[in-house]
């Protein structure tokens, strides 16, 4: 099973593509960029309030395709949708170079031998993304990550793994799953 | 190629699911139903005191109230929303927007709560942000797409395990593929005529005009009543953004509710809004006017002849502070001018580029039903514009003080007059 990993990581690489077109982020601006988020997100991207995912440390490709889509509409959320459709592309390199270089600590309290095994290969056992492109799901609350994979489940978002792993999913799965990187301790550290 | 990968990938998950419960086991609503035990012994309890404590009382240093108020640290109480006092004065419960909602102790009738844990610790509760009581004792708890009822929920929340029962089975709210985490801090009262009534947000900043019909008949972006027993529900209001918070005239009976109105047409409008309903079904203009008399030209609402006939706001509040829970002052312990009066929460701007917000309202009603709102304790928004809290709802205590939730800071916070 193992062997098939690196090919997966290379899909998701290619998946994340639309990012690519950004011009470079520069950290001064992205920091300012993140006075807009920091009431709910933080400055240094750990969550304030439980609708709000944390975004320290995430990879920069993933937060810039996530901004990219709720400006173009195809991802859709009542505020997030209303913020990306005032940032400019520069603007969303720099906000996202700004989270992108926290350094990001889980500590897991739970067996890791407990893991849902469908989730590890990319995001880890202990929620920390294994591969590109992916985010981070450790400490994320729970009902944020399952409203997340009844999205994909539904077709409100869209992505080429996650639309199919969570499509036989029940709500149960969803919520044991959900439970589980809920859980982990998450810590965010700024390198500036 | 990716076809390849993408089976594989479902493989690999349908391997892992092992974990998932049989489906003919009992859940744990299904036995508490059944006054069955769960087996769960185990509370989740808040330590009251130490430097988070500590952190929060100095926080409150910088609040300023009108003279002869003094706010205290009430409990540290994780995420608090919404609260629901007993009508027995022995406990009062907080939702929260995660999976959790706390019991709330004064064991020793000190003011100051002593003991803080989870109620019903073996039930998977989803965003309960909305619990109220009865007068005769049993306790409902509205989630995202759920409300339970909780009979002498006073008396059995000593144990883990409680009397608890469906009122709106989950998944009969609202239809499960209209759920969002955002607007689904649902709010409960029971009402003077022993109906309860439920506020149910509509997902979107401004809902598009194909969901209308579907959720004018579900209420969303709205509020519902319906019987004690479940029977009955009807739309009592529509034309609703998203509304956190309400509660019943003492004297008349009448709803007052407040609305959070629409992101993204600039720092200054539309207004937020104070709204009083003399009647079952009036509008109040959500999605053709995003608050106050302003109009949404999102999906060209503001093109089209506004179809309803539309109750306008009794206050117009200030744009994005964010107007949440409310509760009419009934109390003794307060001067006379805030018999009646609202004491409700604005829990602050989320993308305004001044914040604005944070603190507790109270609004004054004349005789003639005219409403003047105006700060009574403010401070939580400090001089960098930053928040040190952020006030969600506030309750009377029995003894006509007044309990503020925050959600930021995880605490309840006492405001009492001349002690």
């Amino acid at each position: 099973m193992k062997g098939v990993l690196p090919c997966l990581g290379g899909l998701l690489f290619a998946g994340a593509a639309f990012a690519q077109d950004l011009p470079v982020g520069d950290l001064d601006a992205g920091r300012k960029v993140a006075g807009q988020c920091r009431t709910c997100h933080g400055l240094n991207g750990f969550a304030r309030i439980p609708i709000a995912p944390h975004i320290g440390g995430e990879p920069a490709e993933y937060l810039a395709a996530q901004l990219q889509a709720f400006r173009d509409g195809t991802r859709a959320h009542e505020m997030m949708t209303v913020v990306a459709s005032g940032l400019s592309d520069a603007a969303i390199a720099d906000v996202s170079a700004w989270y992108a270089q926290h350094q990001v600590t889980a500590t897991l309290f739970a067996d890791e031998a407990d893991a849902p095994e469908g989730c590890v290969s990319c995001h880890g056992a202990h929620g920390i993304a294994l591969i590109e492109g992916v985010p981070n799901l450790a400490g994320e609350t729970n009902i944020y990550i399952a409203t997340q994979l009844k999205d994909f489940r539904g077709g409100k978002r869209t992505h080429e793994v996650m639309s199919s792993i969570s499509a036989d999913l029940s709500d149960d799965d969803i919520r044991a799953l959900a439970d589980w990187f809920a859980a982990i301790e998450l810590d965010i550290e700024s390198n500036d | 190629m990716h076809k390849f990968l993408s089976s594989v990938a479902v493989a690999t998950l349908m391997s892992g699911m092992a974990f998932a419960q049989s489906a003919d086991a009992p859940d744990n609503l299904e036995k508490l139903s059944n006054f069955q035990s769960t087996g769960v012994t185990e509370f989740t309890f808040i330590e009251q005191t130490g430097d988070y404590a500590d952190g929060i009382k100095a926080n409150l240093e910088q609040i300023t109230m009108p003279p002869g108020f003094k706010i205290e640290l009430y409990a540290v109480v994780p995420d608090a929303r919404s609260i629901a006092v007993g009508p027995q004065g022995v406990v009062t419960f907080v939702g929260t927007r995660k999976d959790k909602v706390w019991s709330v102790t004064d064991r020793n009738k000190d003011r100051i709560a002593d003991e803080v844990k989870d109620f019903a610790p073996s039930l998977t509760f989803t965003i309960p942000n909305g619990p109220c009581f009865s007068d005769d004792g049993f306790l409902y708890i509205a989630e995202q797409n759920r409300v339970l009822l909780f009979p002498a929920a006073e008396f059995f929340y000593e144990s883990p395990d409680v009397a608890a029962f469906n009122l709106i089975a989950e998944g009969d709210l609202i239809p499960a593929e209209e759920e969002s985490f955002n607007h689904s801090a649902r709010v409960c009262r029971v009402g003077p005529d022993d109906k309860i009534y439920l506020s149910l947000g509509q997902p979107f900043n401004v809902a598009p005009p194909e969901k209308l019909d579907l959720y004018t008949e579900y209420g969303m972006g709205g509020i519902i009543r319906l019987n004690r027993d479940g029977s009955d529900r009807e739309v009592y209001t529509y034309g609703v953004r998203n509304s956190v918070g309400h509660d019943f005239h003492p004297v008349t009976g009448e709803l007052w509710w407040t609305d959070n109105q629409v992101d993204g047409m600039g720092d200054d409008i539309p207004p937020g809004e104070l709204n009083r309903q003399t009647a079952a079904g009036q509008h109040f203009g959500a999605p053709w006017y995003g608050g106050g008399t302003v109009r949404v030209s999102d999906h060209g609402y503001d093109k089209m002849e506004v179809p309803v006939e539309v109750t306008m706001p009794v206050v117009e509040t200030v744009a994005h502070a964010a107007d949440l829970g409310m509760s009419f002052y009934t109390g003794n312990m307060f001067p006379a001018q805030y018999k009646n009066a609202i004491f409700s929460a604005q829990h602050g701007s989320w993308n305004r580029t001044e914040p604005v917000g944070a603190r507790v309202m109270v609004t004054f009603i004349d005789e003639e039903g005219n409403a003047t709102m105006e700060p009574f304790a403010e401070g939580w928004l400090d001089a960098n514009g930053e928040y040190l809290g952020r006030p969600m709802d506030v309750a009377q205590l029995r003894d006509g003080s007044i309990i503020v939730s925050d959600d930021l800071a995880g605490a309840l916070y006492r405001i009492s007059y001349g002690e």
